[in-house]
């Protein structure tokens, strides 16, 4: 060997064995102590999750009668990947879509745009990259399925592109109810509350539609049902290599509610009447609310508003503009009035002083009280003579004005010695209506349920110290009449006292009192029912999609009238008085509408409140009802805002509500002999193998004749192989060599 | 069988009259005694990992297209028994009888790095001009062949001395070099970088081991300085080809397709760890994400399915393989020999590490196979026939 390869030998060998040394110093380095973000990225790559909606749960009457179904609707759906991965990413796909669907390709490119960062489409679709997007909800027409056909038929046409039948909201309408702000509406999930959720949830609720509003909100967890969740394993061009798991949606639960669709859809159409009459006689009627109560159970059997809308307004496309012009329009179309607004109740509210001033000793049931035709310049409605000296009784059934002014000059007497004392003021007529649920959250199973207001010395002080600072500045506004700033400077001044006038108005529910139709229903049960007030309950049982009974739900028990059940037997006496004797402020009307007070015993209080900044009246009628000597099972609540007297405008409306429940006039009772059904609805399975033994004879059951993807063996929506586009796609493009 | 010394030089007898083949083969003097077997044991388990290797990158992918699972695994170990063959062929000429023809072959492999750049002969993959489309299917790659009649023509040069020299003149290396370039300037006309690179590193090794002057070493590395700054002035590079070799140095860059292989490769080795998810369950490899991984990235594959373990199990046996390509060369007869084995070391060095840094991202992406492991035939044929070189200088050394 040539003397110069020698050592030139041995740096090329320390050369190779240092080549070595890196590859393998470099192999351990990424293997071993940097191996965890490349054992995450790998993860990632693999596995996606294919979310498969849960159809809703179905919202049904106390019958079984649905209010709230699923209709299986042809939605057409884009898959984004496929179409990403075309060579010109869809846009001749999308053309030729557009023209079946008689849209342009533009909207559907921003119907299928992911929202992000720096996305400020307002159609972006919020769901995951994975999902096939809807981006078409087709009729059952028989153009619509051609459209569908079309698709459907011309695959290689239409890659990514499927029309599936989908499970979306239906609202049947069962005798015309509506309930409309009752059952609410459900819309996708907004990025607030998707943010709520774990990162997995997140991925798997990201395409689901959650309950925005009534029933669809407060029983959410039960009606949302489970999303099926395909587990893929994916390839790097997004092809499907094998289901690792695979979990079937599974449908919401049923609501099974206490309304009545027959009584909800009377009620709904006694309000409209009532308005249209008051109308007729020169009033403004904007609105009208209407509340009736199982006393026994605390079961919501009805409520109704007027006026309202369409169930299905929310899962329409509903436009900003015409949102803010419902919003605003008069009477308030978009807001329960039964129990998310809370007005003066007038006289009604006088079951509460009653009870109060008893309570709290400032009255006597055994004693007799004066009812003069003034007291202190305020003088009895409608100008009555006095009456001399009178009973608690006789106060309600005639309703007395004065005879509760003066008792509540000497309630708020006795508080100001035990002021002065420096002793807590008794406050029993605010106490009393603490107890009845008043001025607090009446605890339905609804959101957003109004609190009213009741105001006693505490909160008058406390809403003056938040509000004096404008009445101040408005004492000095140049531009105010003088008798505005002389107003505004009191205020600013004395505002915080509680004077004498604040009770007295309050005994008669006026002023600063506001309580909603439902609070005022609630009290007037648990007078009728011996004491319970009730937290009323829209929602009696929660069923599984096959009929299994899951929970049934009761109206909870918040606390018992603080009075001896004689005086609560009295005043129900006082009350039978209104409506059955000749002097009672009821009595005229019920006598001349013939109504058969010797089948059904009636009680109630009318009550006439003036409303501020009006010079028109809320006609308030508050009842209750029972067969005759029986105990009573249903109170009414009505309320015709601007809408004359109560015993002019709404008690008329009690009458009604009675003869749909009793069935007094010739038609057939809603509840025979006033009983509700006890027993749950069949169904599910049940209502299935019942209405199948009953008549099958008949092609076609009554509830079989919508269509009800939510049917309880195949929930399934989607179809059963994989989602269009995430197909197996052969590989031979990666078997090429790199040079 | 009568001579009991030891021949200073091993004659090449195929036909030795009277002999039964047991009997030759059983010859002290015969090839077969004098084979260096740690060398072929381990070429031999690179084989077999290579298959399984290959198997298992085009398992999944040929499933999912509805192919015979095993096509690929077939044509492998077609190439290999192919491959052995040539190994054979090429160890039992005595390389002294192969120098004699060296120029027959030279010629050959120009003619066939020609042959690319005929229209319809020549294929295009991935952006590089190599391949003789041979029909049904076959393809091969003459730069591949080229790099041994480079080592050939080069060591037959540099070994011939004149009298009373102990080194080769700097007409020897001048002329060594001469021969160089038209192979070079026809690969670079494909153009294949990677080539071109294990050419670079050959040929200096090749020149620098022949004991020329170290004025020519120090030379020829100052050349490839000025080449590469030149190379980068003027813009001879394709974009294509720029991103590849720099892309090792932008991990984050996974988005351009080159640094997407790097990157989905890293993964795949860095998800192995220790032990690796086993054979046939590493998911970057069986969910496609690697591109490549049967060919220039198989490493990947061991490093995702066979962990640590495997992957330096693989890097071992490539440095036996350069070890005792090394220990041939050091033992070689004459300068002939010796320098055949130098330039298939520095051949095998540079690729080996050229293509596991790649795989591992500290080296720039070329689209160079791992000898004896990737799936390819030229790559595997060529690599055997210098496997078969080195048996031979081997056979025929007296220590």
């Amino acid at each position: 060997l040539t003397n110069g390869s020698r050592p030139r030998l041995v740096v090329l060998s320390v050369l190779v064995i240092s080549l070595v040394g890196t590859l393998l110093g470099r192999l351990w380095y990424l293997q071993v102590p940097h191996a965890a973000p490349y054992r995450v990225a790998a993860s990632e790559n693999q596995v996606r999750d294919i979310v498969t909606q849960a159809p809703r749960g179905e919202v049904v009457d106390d019958m079984g009668r649905p209010l709230i179904n699923n209709k299986t609707a042809l939605v057409v759906t884009v898959n984004r990947i496929t179409l990403d991965n075309l060579s010109d990413q869809g846009k001749a796909v999308l053309h030729r879509l557009a023209k079946v669907l008689h849209t342009s390709a533009k909207t559907l490119r921003s119907q299928i745009t992911l929202c992000g960062p720096g996305v400020h489409d307002p159609n972006c679709y919020g769901g995951s990259p994975y999902q096939p997007i809807p981006v078409a909800q087709l009729k059952p027409t028989l153009a619509a399925t051609r459209q569908a056909l079309q698709i459907l038929e011309m695959k290689e046409n239409f890659p990514g592109v499927t029309a599936r039948l989908t499970a979306v909201r239906n609202y049947p309408k069962p005798d015309h109810a509506l309930a409309s702000s009752i059952l609410g509406f459900a819309s996708p999930i907004s990025p607030k509350q998707l943010k709520r959720l774990s990162q997995q949830q997140q991925q798997i609720e990201a395409s689901a539609d959650t309950g925005k509003a009534g029933l669809e909100a407060s029983y959410e967890r039960y009606l949302h049902g489970t999303p099926g969740v395909k587990q893929v394993a994916v390839n790097s061009s997004n092809a499907v290599t094998r289901v690792i798991k695979n979990t079937r949606p599974k449908t919401g639960d049923t609501v099974v509610t206490n309304l009545d669709a027959k009584a909800q859809a009377s009620l709904e159409q006694d309000l409209h009447s009532a308005v249209l009459a008051a109308r007729g006689n020169g009033h403004t009627a904007d609105f009208a609310a209407g509340v009736v109560l199982n006393v026994r159970t605390g079961g919501v059997v009805a409520m109704a508003n007027y006026p309202n809308y369409e169930p299905d307004l929310f899962s329409k496309t509903l436009t900003k503009k015409h949102y803010k012009s419902l919003a605003h329009a008069e009477g308030y179309p978009l807001l329960d009035k039964t129990y998310q607004n809370a007005q003066a109740p007038g006289s009604t509210f006088k079951l509460i002083s009653s009870l109060g001033l008893i309570h709290d000793g400032t009255g006597s049931i055994d004693q007799a009280y004066d009812c003069p035709s003034t007291f202190q310049n305020r003088h009895n409605f409608d100008g009555e003579n006095g009456k001399g000296y009178i009973s608690f009784q006789k106060a309600l059934i005639i309703s007395c004005d004065t005879f509760f002014f003066k008792l509540g000059f000497q309630d708020w007497q006795r508080d100001n010695s035990l002021i002065n004392q420096h002793k807590k003021p008794v406050q029993g007529v605010q106490a009393m209506a603490r107890d009845l649920g008043m001025g607090g959250n009446p605890g339905i199973d609804l959101p957003g349920a109004a609190t009213g207001h009741i105001a006693d010395r505490k909160n008058t002080r406390l809403d003056w110290e938040q509000i004096k600072a404008n009445y101040c500045k408005g004492a000095k506004n140049p531009s105010f009449s003088s008798q505005h700033r002389l107003d505004d400077a009191n205020y600013c001044k004395y505002g915080y006292i509680f004077e004498p006038g604040d009770q007295e108005n309050e005994d008669l529910g006026q002023g600063t009192v506001t309580v909603s139709p439902l609070q005022l229903a609630v009290a007037y049960s648990a007078l009728a029912n011996g004491g319970k007030v009730f937290e009323p309950r829209v929602a009696k049982a929660i069923v599984s999609p096959r009929g299994r009974l899951i929970k049934r739900i009761k109206a909870p028990i918040r606390d018992h009238i603080p009075v001896p059940q004689s005086v609560l037997d009295y005043i129900r006496t006082a009350m039978y008085g209104v409506v059955n004797d000749t002097d009672g402020t009821a009595n005229g009307l019920y006598k001349s509408a013939n109504f058969p007070l010797n089948k059904v015993l009636v009680g109630g209080k009318t009550g006439t409140a003036e409303l501020p900044n009006s010079s028109q009246d809320g006609s308030w009628f508050a009842s209750f009802a029972g067969p005759v000597g029986g105990k009573p099972q249903y109170v009414t609540v009505i309320e015709v805002n601007k809408g004359d007297q109560g015993a002019i405008t709404a008690a008329p409306t009690s009458i009604k509500v009675w003869d749909a429940l009793y069935g007094l006039q010739g038609d057939k009772a809603i509840f025979p002999n006033g009983q509700p059904p006890t027993k749950l609805p069949k169904l599910g399975i049940a209502a299935v193998k019942a209405t199948s033994t009953k008549r099958h004879h008949h092609a076609k059951s009554n509830r079989g004749s919508s269509p009800t993807p939510s049917s309880p063996s195949s929930p399934s929506t989607g179809a059963a192989g994989l989602p269009p586009g995430l197909v197996v796609r052969p590989g031979t493009a990666l078997l090429r060599g790199l040079s | 069988v009568t001579e009991l010394s030891t021949p200073r030089l091993a004659p090449i007898r195929l036909r030795q009259g009277g002999q039964s083949l047991r009997e030759r083969a059983m010859d002290r003097e015969s090839p077969l005694r004098r084979l260096d077997w740690v060398l072929v044991a381990s070429v031999a388990s690179l084989c077999v990992l290579g298959c399984a290797l290959v198997y298992a990158a085009t398992k999944p992918i040929l499933l999912n297209s509805g192919l015979s699972p095993t096509s690929y695994l077939k044509k492998d170990v077609l190439n290999l028994v192919i491959g052995v063959g040539l190994a054979v062929l090429a160890s039992l000429v005595d390389y002294r009888t192969l120098r004699a023809y060296t120029p027959v072959l030279y010629v050959a492999s120009i003619l066939g790095l020609l042959a690319v750049l005929v229209p319809h002969v020549g294929v295009t993959v991935n952006g590089a001009h190599s391949w003789i489309n041979l029909g049904g299917g076959f393809e091969i790659q003459p730069a591949e062949f080229a790099k041994i009649a480079v080592i050939l023509g080069m060591a037959m040069l540099l070994s011939e001395r004149r009298e009373g020299l102990t080194a080769p003149t700097s007409r020897d290396a001048v002329l060594s070099l001469a021969i160089c370039l038209p192979p070079v300037l026809l690969i670079l006309a494909q153009p294949d970088v990677g080539s071109i690179m294990v050419f670079a590193f050959l040929v200096f090794g090749v020149l620098s081991l022949s004991g020329v002057s170290l004025r020519w070493v120090g030379g020829m590395l100052a050349v490839a300085v000025v080449g590469v700054v030149v190379i980068a002035h003027l813009h001879l590079l394709k974009q294509y080809q720029i991103d590849r070799l720099t892309s090792f140095t932008r991990p984050g860059a996974a988005s351009q397709s080159s640094g997407y292989n790097a990157n989905e490769a890293r993964i795949a080795i860095g998800h192995g760890g220790l032990f690796g998810q086993g054979l046939f369950h590493g998911s970057q490899v069986n969910g496609g994400f690697v591109p490549f991984d049967y060919t220039d990235f198989v490493f990947s594959v061991a490093g995702e399915e066979l962990g640590l373990a495997g992957g330096a199990l693989l890097v071992l046996l490539a440095g036996i393989v350069l070890w005792r390509g090394l220990r041939i060369a050091r033992r070689a007869e004459d300068a002939f020999g010796m320098l055949v084995a130098v330039g298939v070391v520095c051949w095998f060095g540079f690729q080996i590490f050229e293509n596991i840094g790649m795989n591992l991202g500290i080296m720039p992406i070329t689209g160079l196979p791992l000898p004896f492991v990737s799936y390819g035939g030229s790559s595997m044929f060529a690599s055997m026939v210098a496997v078969g070189l080195l048996l031979n200088v081997h056979m025929r050394s007296s220590r």
